[in-house]
């Protein structure tokens, strides 16, 4: 048993991802968001090419240095003492640098207005609020549902088919992971 | 499902997927097969004309010419046979008529299949080897294999192959047939058909009968709501070609057109020849349509009156059992009221009852109940929807529904947590009962039957033998299995008939009183009292005997399966040896084409390229409540075909550019060419899942107001090519031929 403090991580198993879009369209469905606001993406590498294609999904991956919080010029991100990134809508001005620095895609910019103008950042939360009241109307309003906060597994993990999608404590799945990897074999 | 999905991720370690893309049909299923690989080391072996998302996963992808399913079968048989890795002893034991399917194997070269399958013959023996030297395995399938004007000799031949391996009634082995909605299970077991009563038992009079009886109605009085006496025990038109009912192009065997249609919870727009199915319902004096969202039917007809949409509740706001692809019931609770003016499926029923004036007599069988072992009258006032489960459970005998009453599935609704996933075996207050009581469950006590066919367990724990269904004997050879096939704990040694009142005192070794005898059904399929069973459980033995396989069919056209070419086959060669069926006279009152249709032309001079239809995982059958959700409509916003580059070269194709496919019938759909290597430059790909559109004309403003899907498109449908099974009528989805233009 460890008992040190949790570090939320995401992995994606990729020998298990089928693209059937099911964390996705969850995730849209829970927080609301606008059609196009993808805080969750799933994608399939080398379509069709047989022994190479492969298939996962992505979202913000709640980065130990995350490199938005260090380019964002108005410190509108902050980590949680679990390792949830999140960030503060209110302080945010929607200029575009964390998508920069994002290796993973995960900020995303509504586009309203005639020329496409941003608004501000909407990212993955692992379902875990911002920084307004928890589970508020406020709250519920600017980041989607808070699921940590009522002891539930975020939305995306949850609805996920065959459990690829695996959250929690860093060490607690990718233990599942190695079990899982170690065990595969390829003949009977 | 022989099997269950948790015996598959236990125990199989080998899943030889053929004509099924679970991965985007049945997501939850495909888990399993991936967990096997996890746990079991299990191989995954995928057979489909498209590298599907399934075929990804895959250690063995083999790539099939559409329609050759038989063919390649026999290519492994041939191979199998050959090397002697048969499972001799269980087909001596459990199985009638091999010899017939070894002498056509024998034909069938790994040469020959790969020249007729288009798969290399070195990877026919390679799986050929594989399926022989690894067990258990289990075979999966689902609408790439019925879906064909072959459709039943593909059914067959599968369980076949599992037969020659001895992998059936075994734990990690089976049939897995994996149903892609929720409760298809179930509307087959109800038999929601032109040709069957509930429960398979056929439309001839002694059927009839016995559900006269169940309901409480008399038999005369149901004959009497026939036009003629005749057509009670006739096929009715079949879903697949109502159409020609209305149209009467083909010659039809009806006492009257078909004038007025109701579709309840059913996408007639998802079958094929969608463009005769709208020429069909412009022609209708009366189309009512009941569902929870606008079934297309309504949207795709130039008709602007006569048409009344009504809607019906989903399933979250009524209440009821619904079965599962592995023969589980599952109890389902009321989770809202009806929303708006909308009522559950039977309360519309019930309401057009009542101004038919036949209320009384359609609900008079919940009212019915057996006392002191007799059907009888019990009760002036009935409560939904736990009679209707009765009434189920007392009837629907054939597949053994006795055990389910509405308590015991309460029960196990509210027990989830108590049943163990990889066996179904539940603990604590459900201990020793399977989860939903798979059918065969054959009474109250009884716990359900997880694997299928399985002697190794005791019939009262959810063992048993082959059905005897087929009689005794066939030409001179018995049909029952010998000694070394008993079932566990079973009173009598080897095989035994199904169990009727003239037998049970000799095969059981009873003697019957004077009252059970008075009692006492003819056989253990019209059984009311009850008592039939009751012996068989004192006996351990299956009412329905234990008997042997059988490989040949000898009332089918074809005894044992044959390959035969697709009507519109992209070989013409292979169509002069390896013809369809003669044309059929009068199939679910229809005449169906086949070899007339087959040899019309040769299709492919003028249709080159081979036809596949599929399903995006986003949407299931047309879309219809899909395409509804902005979400799910924003994965494929529009209709699409995917086309191999190399393909789409020629016709001067890029990836994005608009098409027109004529089909073979003379129908066309316009859509968007989607560049992919999924498909090979002799295929194209597109899915069945869009409506609203048909043959380049959007029809979607007759959507009522505020109820237009965020996507509309045409559907495969419309250019799917004529083509029927011979015996379920089942359309031709998936071999077919196009020609591609650029838009």
């Amino acid at each position: 048993m460890n008992y040190e403090q949790a570090r939320m991580k995401f992995i994606c198993d990729e020998h298990r991802c089928i693209e059937c879009f099911g964390c996705a369209v969850a995730c849209s469905e829970a927080h609301d968001l606008p059609v196009g606001i993808s805080r969750r993406k799933v994608l399939t590498v080398f379509e069709g090419i047989e022994g190479k294609e492969y298939s996962t999904s992505i979202a913000c991956m709640h980065c130990a240095d995350a490199p938005c919080q260090k380019v964002c010029p108005v410190d509108c991100f902050y980590i949680r003492e679990d390792g949830i990134v999140l960030h503060d809508k209110k302080k945010c001005i929607g200029c575009g640098y964390c998508l920069y620095a994002c290796p993973f895609g995960a900020p995303q910019f509504p586009k309203n207005g005639a020329f496409g103008t941003r608004g501000v950042m909407d990212k993955c939360t692992l379902c875990a609020g911002g920084p307004e009241e928890t589970n508020s109307a406020l709250e519920r309003q600017l980041y989607g549902q808070n699921r940590i906060a009522e002891g539930k597994v975020p939305i995306c993990a949850a609805v996920c088919a065959t459990n690829a999608l695996l959250v929690g404590d860093a060490e607690e799945i990718s233990a599942i992971y190695r079990k899982r990897v170690s065990s595969r074999g390829k003949g009977a | 499902m022989t099997n269950h999905f948790g015996d598959v991720a236990g125990h199989s370690k080998l899943i030889f997927i053929i004509g099924a893309n679970s991965a985007a049909a049945n997501p939850i299923g495909m888990k399993h097969f991936l967990q096997a690989r996890d746990r079991n080391s299990a191989q995954l072996v995928v057979v489909d004309p498209v590298f599907t998302k399934t075929a990804a996963k895959a250690d063995h992808y083999l790539r099939i010419r559409t329609g050759t399913d038989v063919a390649f079968i026999y290519g492994l048989l041939h191979v199998i046979f050959k090397n002697g890795w048969e499972d001799t002893d269980f087909i001596n034991a459990r199985v009638y008529g091999m010899d017939d399917i070894k002498a056509e194997a024998g034909k069938w070269t790994p040469e020959l299949t790969s020249d007729v399958t288009g798969i290399p013959a070195d990877k026919i023996i390679q799986v050929a080897t594989l399926l022989a030297k690894t067990k258990p395995a289990t075979v999966v399938w689902a609408l790439g294999i019925t879906q064909h004007s072959t459709g039943t000799s593909n059914t067959r031949i599968l369980p076949i192959l599992q037969l020659v391996l001895g992998n059936m009634g075994k734990n990690g082995g089976g049939c897995n047939i994996i149903r892609g909605h929720d409760n298809v299970q179930g509307s087959t077991d109800m038999c929601c058909l032109a040709d069957s009563l509930p429960g398979y038992y056929g439309l001839d009079e002694g059927p009839w009968k016995y559900f006269a009886k169940s309901w409480g109605v008399d038999y005369e009085w149901l004959k009497a709501r026939f036009a003629a006496p005749e057509w009670m025990t006739a096929k009715g038109f079949s879903l697949a070609k109502w159409w020609q009912g209305v149209l009467q192009e083909e010659k039809t065997y009806s006492s009257s057109p078909i004038r007025a249609l109701w579709v309840q919870g059913n996408g007639i727009t998802s079958m094929t020849q969608t463009a005769k199915v709208q020429e069909a319902l412009d022609k209708l004096d009366l189309l009512v349509i009941a569902d929870p969202f606008v079934n297309e039917a309504a949207v795709i007809t130039h008709q602007k009156d006569n048409i009344y949409i009504l809607p019906v509740a989903t399933q979250f706001e009524t209440e009821g059992s619904v079965t599962a692809t592995n023969r589980s019931a599952q109890w389902r609770s009321k989770v809202v009221e009806p929303l708006y003016e909308s009522r559950p499926d039977q309360e519309v029923m019930f309401a057009f009852a009542k101004k038919f004036g036949f209320y009384d007599e359609l609900t008079k069988g919940m009212k019915m109940g057996v006392k002191d072992r007799q059907l009888t009258h019990v009760k002036d006032t009935f409560s939904w929807p736990d009679d209707a489960s009765l009434e189920i459970a007392r009837t629907i005998k054939t597949i053994g529904c006795d055990g389910w009453t509405p308590e015991r599935l309460r029960k196990h609704q509210e027990n989830w947590d108590m049943f163990d996933p990889g066996t179904l075996l539940g603990s604590g207050p459900v201990a020793g009962e399977y989860y939903g009581l798979p059918w065969p469950c054959w009474d109250a006590k009884h716990p359900g039957s997880p694997v299928l066919y399985d002697i190794g367990t005791a019939v009262n724990e959810g063992g048993m033998g082959f059905r005897n269904r087929f009689g005794l004997e066939h030409e001179g050879v018995s049909q029952l299995p010998d000694r070394s096939v008993t079932v566990k704990g079973s009173r009598i040694t080897g095989g035994y008939p199904e169990i009727t009142k003239e037998n049970i005192e000799t095969v059981l070794g009873i003697q019957l009183s004077a009252e059970e005898k008075e009692r006492m059904g003819a056989n253990w399929k019209v059984d009311f009292s009850g008592i039939i069973q009751e012996k068989c459980r004192e006996a351990g033995v299956a009412p329905y005997g234990n008997a042997k396989a059988r490989v040949k069919v000898w009332e089918f056209p074809d005894p044992v399966p044959l390959h035969r070419e697709p009507l519109h086959s992209s070989r013409p060669d292979l169509v002069e040896k390896y013809p369809t069926y003669a044309d059929q006279k009068n199939n679910f009152r229809v005449a169906v084409r086949f070899i007339s249709e087959q040899k019309a032309q040769e299709w492919v001079k003028d249709f080159p390229v081979m036809l596949v239809t599929m399903r995006v995982v986003n949407l299931s059958g047309a879309g219809m409540l899909e395409r509804t959700s902005k979400y799910l409509s924003h994965i494929t916003p529009e209709m699409f075909a995917h086309i191999h580059p190399d393909l789409a070269a020629g016709k001067g194709l890029r990836d994005g550019d608009m098409m027109w496919l004529h089909s073979p019938q003379g129908t066309k759909i316009k859509v968007k060419a989607k560049f992919s290597s999924t498909v090979t430059p002799d295929r194209i790909a597109l899915p069945y899942n869009f409506a609203g559109v048909m043959q380049g004309v959007d029809m979607s403003s007759n959507y009522p107001d505020e109820t237009r899907p965020y996507a509309v498109g045409e559907s495969s449908n419309t250019i799917t090519n004529y083509g029927f099974d011979i015996i379920t009528q089942i359309p031709e989805y998936n071999a077919g031929l196009c020609r591609i233009e650029k838009a």
